[in-house]
């Protein structure tokens, strides 16, 4: 089958590992080597290369179904691309404003919607009466879902700021 | 390292996603600049597009994707990249939407006139490999 006009530009400026991390670390859960690979546009065998040093590097996790290795994204590693990137961007001060602003937002839903988590408001889009209803609240739920998400990794960049800044800049 | 029992979380999922469609973004020659939006809450990417460089001349220029990874592991993800300028507003979402019969759709419309919409079938579900087809679909649209 032809490559797309879009998959050639990929091809095109990205390696064949770019595109073996990308997809892989993107997974919602876990694939074998054949579906990174087709969905990478990469040959199986190159594939799986490129898998196992991405699992040696800490980036992906691997596990066992029925005989197939699977790989998904190592969720601490992500975290830690979280923290990282938070720590460059903000110092101790601007990830406080930065948590009470997450928060201001959350409770901002809680008023709005008179619910207390993005899982209660999502049983409310049972209650709607249009379709565009359902679709805000879901949407709104989702978005609530990454905030509360991302304040977790907030609130543990405040806790440990002054261990993470010193092992972030010694690794930079 | 080997094994993971890590119960799914929709958030980390589609945090991931978001971020590798940021990654994907920045690697293409149109993108000038991406960054999660809100400011601190990265609930959608947006990127600034140089689409001059496809000959195309226009005010603020930006895509605006989201990702929700679904409520499960085994949920159907619901997603859109969605441009934007001066004179044009169209995009390519895929989640229910009363108006056309696909999840997967193209909507568009001129100034504040209502969107019309048309079935569209994605090529993939992984978020890093739709980011090059999305591009170049709008590549041909504008």
């Amino acid at each position: 089958m032809t490559d797309s006009a879009g998959v050639e530009a990929w091809k095109e400026q990205t390696t064949a590992f770019d595109r073996i991390q990308s997809v892989a670390s993107a997974v919602s859960q876990p694939q074998p080597a054949s579906y990174i690979a087709s969905e990478a546009h990469v040959a199986e065998n190159t594939a799986r290369d490129h898998l196992k040093r991405l699992v040696e590097l800490n980036v992906l996790l691997k596990s066992d179904r029925e005989g197939t290795t699977l790989y998904a994204p190592d969720p601490l590693h992500t975290r830690i691309q979280m923290l990282r990137d938070l720590l460059e961007e903000h110092d101790r001060d601007g990830l406080i404003q930065l948590k009470g602003s997450l928060q201001a937002q959350i409770e901002d839903w809680q008023d709005q919607y008179d619910v207390e988590s993005p899982s209660e408001l999502r049983d409310r889009a049972v209650e709607t009466e249009t379709a565009a209803q359902t679709r805000d609240i879901r949407k709104t739920a989702s978005d609530w879902e990454l905030v509360v998400y991302r304040l977790s990794i907030v609130e543990d960049a405040i806790e440990n700021y002054n261990t993470y800044s010193e092992d972030f800049q010694v690794s930079a | 390292m080997a094994g993971s029992s890590d119960p799914y979380d929709s958030a980390a999922a589609s945090h991931r996603a978001l971020r590798s469609i940021k990654q994907e973004l920045e690697r293409h020659p149109i993108v000038t600049e991406t960054r999660g939006f809100p400011s601190g809450e990265f609930a959608e990417v947006v990127a600034d597009l140089a689409i001059e460089r496809w000959g195309v001349n226009s005010t603020n220029p930006t895509l605006t994707v989201r990702w929700f990874a679904g409520e499960s592991q085994d949920a159907t993800p619901e997603f859109s990249f969605h441009y934007s300028d001066a004179e044009r507003d169209l995009g390519w979402h895929y989640h229910e939407q009363e108006h056309v019969e696909s999840r997967g759709h193209f909507q568009a419309r001129t100034g504040t006139s209502a969107y019309s919409y048309e079935p569209y079938d994605f090529p993939s579900q992984n978020p890093a490999a739709l980011v090059w087809d999305m591009m170049s679909n709008l590549s041909s649209r504008i």
